[in-house]
Order: C-alpha cells, then structure tokens, then sequence
C-alpha cells in the first residue's frame, strides 16, 4: 500500500464514540484506508454523520483512533513535526471571536515562532490572498459568515503548508462565497498544495477535485477519479426541436434509439454511423439539431449509486 | 505549617513529579525548554481577550466601590477603622478575587473546547501540557492584575484616611501599608493554588461540576484545621474522607494573613515561607497532573 509519493496514508483506521448513552459504541469511522498523493486534491464526500469530520480530527491529533494508524509525510500523526507542514480548517470555523482577522492571524502565525516582521508581511499576503484587507480590524464576531471562512482559511495557510485539510470549506455560503472559496483552493492546487476535503457539496468538489472518496457510515464504499467513477458514457442525447408526430415515430423505429421526447432522443452509446444516421432523419423530418452529448453520469448519481448500493 | 508535614508534602511532591515525567516518557523532559515560547504566546493571548470581557472590570469596579463605601461608616477610634478598613479591604480583594478565580479557572480550558477554538491551536505545532501551562499563566496574570488594581486602590484609600484624621489630636491611624500589600500577595498566591486545581477538575469533568467542586474546596481549603480537629474524632469512612480532604486540598488558610495586618502583629516569616513555597510544589504537581489528563482529553 505504501506508495513512495504517497504525503498522507490511513491504514485500517476505527473510531468508535462510547458514551453513557451508548455503551455499545457509534462506529463513526470503520476500517478506512486512504491514501492521499504528493500534490492532488483528494475529496471524502459523505453524508451528514458519515465520519468524515472524525477521520480529520484524528489526522490532527485532536481525538485518537481506536483502531488503526495515520501516517502524513511518512511520520505517525502525533509527530509534532507533522503539524508544521499541514494547516487546518475546522468545520464551522470557530476563533477567538474578540479579535479582528489582522489580529488572529498575528497570533496564529506566532504559535510557528515568527518574528514581528515577518508576521507583519504574512498577514499583509494573506489578507490579501483571501480578499480581507478592507475588513482586516473588523472583529470576528461581527464578521459574516463569507469572511469568517476566509480568515480561518487564511489561519490554515500561515505556515504555507505542504498538506491542506479543509473540513467543508463552503459549508454555510452563498452561492458567490461558494465560488470564491472554490478559486481560493484552485489557487493553493496551483501553488502545489496537497489537499484533503472534506464536502457534500458534489457541485464543488466536481471542480476542484483529482480523486474522490465515497464515504458512508465511516466506510470508503468508492474511491477514484471522477472519470473513472464515472465509468463510460452510457448514453448519447440529441437535442432537438421539432421531434413531433411522424418524426417521432420514424426515430422510435430506429434500433439505437431508446427513448423520444418532445425534444430529445436518447439513443445508446453507438458509433458515429448510426449516430449521422439519427441526426440525418431528424433534419430530413424538419427537425432542428440543438446539441449532442454524451453525459457521464454527475457525481451526484455516484454518489447515491454508490450509497444504495452499501445500504443493500 | 507544622514542618513535618512541610517535609511530607515536599517529598511526595517531588516524588510525584519525578513519577509524571517518568510515565510520560521522554517528550516532557525534552520538550520544556522548548515550550516556553508557545506557553508565552498562548498567555498572552488568553490575557488579551480577558481584556476585552467586561466581567473583569465590573468584578474590579464592585470592589473599589466597597471599598470606598467602607470609609463612608463611623468608627470609634481611628485605630479601629484602620482595622476596620484594612480586614474589610482585604476580605473584599480575597473574596473577590477567589470567585473571579474559581470562574476563570472552570471555563478557561472547557470554553476552549466548547466554542471549539482549541481546534486551530492544537492543529499547529502547540503540545497540549503547552495549551494547559499557557492558559494558567494567562489566567495568573489575569488574575494579578486585577489582585494589584484593587490592593492599589485599598492602599490609596488607607493613605487617605491616613492624611484626614493625621490633624486629629489623638492619630493612630496609622496604617501599616507593607503589610497590607504582602497580606494581598498572600491573598494572590491562594488563588494560583486555587486556579491550578480547578483547572485540573475542568480537565476531567463537566463545567457545572467544576465550579461546584471549587466552591467546595474553598471552604474546606479555608477550614483546613477544623477539618484537621475533625478528623481526629471522627472514625472509619469520615475519617479516611476528612484525611483525604486535608491532605488533598490546598492550606488556603495558611495564605491569610488579613489578621496581622488589620491587628499591626508581626509577619510570621517562616509560616509565610513554608505556605509560598509549599503552595509553588502543590501548584507543580497540580498542573504536571492536569497536563497529563489534557493530553488524553478527545476536544
Ligand atoms: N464527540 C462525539 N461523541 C459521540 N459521537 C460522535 C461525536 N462526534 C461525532 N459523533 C458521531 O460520529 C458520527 C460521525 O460524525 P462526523 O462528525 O465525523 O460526521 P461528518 O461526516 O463530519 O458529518 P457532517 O457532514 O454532518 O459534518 C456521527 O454519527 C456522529 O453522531
Ligand atoms: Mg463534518
């Protein structure tokens, strides 16, 4: 399993809650084995409760396994070293809520031994990297949701880290913060940041992601690229217009062709001469083409798929 | 302090920390050098949003204000209101001081935890015995200011009073302002005993047993030798109950020194000695343990 460019490894890793309440245990994390590559960005995508805020807070020593081991670039987790190669974004991002951005990230930057003046420069870059130098003095209890994300993200990179863990980077923003917080991580996979997610925001995770991990009640039940997750386009689609009577049912006759709505025709995945042969009896009938395509399946069916599948 | 049990509780307190280190292995011993500038920072930062809270200048202006009130009575003579003044200000720095004590020390790490902010720390490089060490400094500091800001303010009162009746025929006022300071450092020092002890319950239970368990320790943390007289007489369970309790729970008594200082007697040095330096190995200990418990805690 040990791949040399491998930054992060999980082997085997269990964690089960016991409480009062539940002497026999919540399984939040079940035998996960993960491993993440020099430079990708790799997404655990789950459902709420699914263990993935667990199996993070395990890498960062904030709670421990009750079985199996980590190892990030190559040293066990509770290596202190390890934590000054990786930086962190908390779910929910709570800090110090009295002090403003400029301040918190002052603090954040001296728990790594900086000097004023280079702390001084370091907050400058980042607040500007995160587009929060107008609102640098305003508190963070005040600040909105939007900048209270981008301050803690700021907070994860004062070390420029090596390996970035973001536990749902976007939860909680609008549409606008959503796609602000997707360029930021595009930025740092363009600085070559190794970078752990954590989302169920699907949409996102299509657009930033290398490889993706299906997480369901504390188990990996799919991992790969999105292509490969997505296996082979399965169907070919043509819009249309015009797809009425007459044309229809001549399209309908067709062998390829699985299904006529008013304006597509769904056939299977075939080859390019049946597909002209599609698109020549919709033109000759007076239909105009709109679009062909070839969708895979989105990553939302993956993961609903994939889900079904593990709950049977 | 009998010197007997001077010499016990600095054995075993020694012995204790030998044992801590020991069981947790070598990263303590290797690593202390190495804290002191991330216990500093996180201190500092637990000072400076204390700062922003304004229960800390409400508790302060409450006691300058009894304080002041306190000279507004009529006395029968200016000895007796100097005794008067300097108990009444003492006990208001001491009482004071010790609730502020018992709350910043039960929410000092729990609040941490709760609003979730330890997460971004203890995801940078910060060992937790480093978390737990910073948040106490913090918290002593805290606590000194506010111990210092009133003693400064009873000082100035008794200086006051001390200039109006000095055209009196009969003045002896007089206040001895030397001890009234070293009787408030004593009253400071309980307090460091007392916050490292709370804070190593908040480790380990619930905030609402903290705080129930500190009110507890304080009065029998004052009522030491009663408990002491008690135990003597008492047998079986209540007395292994009331041994334990002496021997476990901090001599606050032995930091008061409110009564030399209102009745002008002489300091005690080696008492004052004995209870200072017991106290710094109690608090040792106390912290060593809280470390080693917070090291386990899942946040
Ligand atoms: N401190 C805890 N004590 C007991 N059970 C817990 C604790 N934290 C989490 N759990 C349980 O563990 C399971 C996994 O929780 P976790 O927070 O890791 O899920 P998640 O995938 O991050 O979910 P979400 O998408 O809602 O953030 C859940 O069933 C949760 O109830
Ligand atoms: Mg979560």
């Amino acid at each position: 399993m040990a791949s040399a460019d491998a930054v992060l490894e999980i082997e085997g890793l269990t964690k089960v809650y016991r409480s009062l309440f539940t002497p026999a245990g919540v399984r939040a994390v079940d035998n996960l084995n993960l491993t993440v590559r020099q430079g990708e960005t790799y997404s655990i995508v789950g459902p709420n409760g699914s263990g993935k805020t667990t199996t993070l807070k395990i890498l960062l020593g904030l709670i421990f396994p009750t079985a199996g081991s980590a190892t990030i670039f190559g040293k066990d987790i509770a290596d202190l070293s390890v934590r000054e190669r990786i930086g962190f974004l908390p779910e929910d991002a709570y800090l110090y809520d009295c002090f403003s951005g400029e301040e918190l990230l002052d603090f954040y930057a001296s728990l790594f031994g900086y000097s004023k003046a280079r702390r001084r420069e370091l907050v400058d870059e980042l607040l500007t990297l995160v587009g929060m130098q107008a609102n640098r003095k305003v508190p963070f209890r005040e600040c909105s949701k939007g900048m209270r994300q981008r301050i803690a993200l700021a907070q994860a990179l004062v070390n420029d880290p090596e390996l970035l863990i973001l536990d749902e980077p976007t939860s909680g923003l609008d549409p606008a913060g959503r796609h602000q917080m997707t360029l930021l991580i595009q930025e740092m996979k363009r600085r070559g940041k190794t970078i752990l997610l954590c989302s169920h925001f699907l949409a996102e995770v299509e657009e930033v992601c290398d490889r993706v991990g299906i997480m369901y009640r504390g188990r990996l039940v799919a991992e790969g690229t999105l292509s490969e997750l997505a296996g082979e386009p399965e169907e070919t689609v043509v819009t249309a217009t015009g797809l009425t009577g007459d044309l229809a049912g001549r399209l309908s006759a067709l062998p390829t062709v699985r299904e006529v709505t008013t304006d597509t025709v769904r056939l299977d995945h075939v080859g390019e001469k049946d597909l002209w042969q599609v698109l020549q009896v919709i033109h000759e009938g007076g239909g105009e083409i709109v679009e062909v395509s070839r969708p895979r399946p989105s990553l939302q069916d993956i993961f609903v798929k994939a889900i079904r599948e593990e709950a049977q | 302090m009998n010197p007997i049990v001077t010499k016990v509780i600095l054995a075993v307190g020694l012995a204790l920390i030998v044992a801590a280190a020991v069981v947790t292995r070598k990263v303590w011993l290797s690593g202390i050098w190495h804290a002191v500038p991330s216990v500093w920072r996180i201190a500092k930062i637990t000072v400076a949003e204390a700062r922003r809270r304004r229960v800390l200048r409400a508790v302060i202006a409450l006691v300058i204000v009894i304080i002041i009130s306190m000279t507004f009575f009529s006395y029968l003579s200016p000895q007796e209101q100097a005794r008067m003044l300097i108990n009444g200000g003492l006990s208001a720095i001491t009482v004071f001081g010790i609730l502020l004590a018992i709350f910043v020390a039960a929410f000092l790490i729990p609040n941490e935890i709760e609003n979730r902010t330890v997460y971004a720390i203890l995801a940078k490089p910060v060992r937790r015995f480093e978390f737990v060490l910073g948040k106490y400094l913090g918290a002593l500091i805290v606590l000194a200011a506010v111990v210092a800001i009133m003693t400064v303010v009873l000082v100035g009162v008794l200086l006051v009073q001390d200039r109006l009746v000095e055209d009196l025929p009969d003045s002896a006022f007089n206040p001895n302002i030397g001890q009234v300071v070293f009787a408030a450092a004593m009253s400071y020092c309980a307090l460091a005993v007392l916050t490292a002890l709370i804070v190593l319950i908040s480790t380990v239970s619930s905030t609402t047993m903290t705080v129930i368990s500190a009110f507890i320790i304080w009065v029998v943390g004052s009522l030491q030798s009663q408990i002491h007289d008690l135990a003597e007489n008492a047998a079986g369970a209540a007395k292994l109950l009331l041994l334990v309790m002496y021997h476990l729970v901090p001599h606050l008594e032995n930091f008061d020194f409110r009564f030399q200082a209102s009745y002008f007697q002489p300091i005690p040095v080696p008492a004052a000695v004995s209870a200072v330096l017991s106290g710094i190995l109690y608090t040792g200990v106390v912290l060593i343990v809280a470390s080693v418990f917070f090291n386990d805690r899942q946040v």
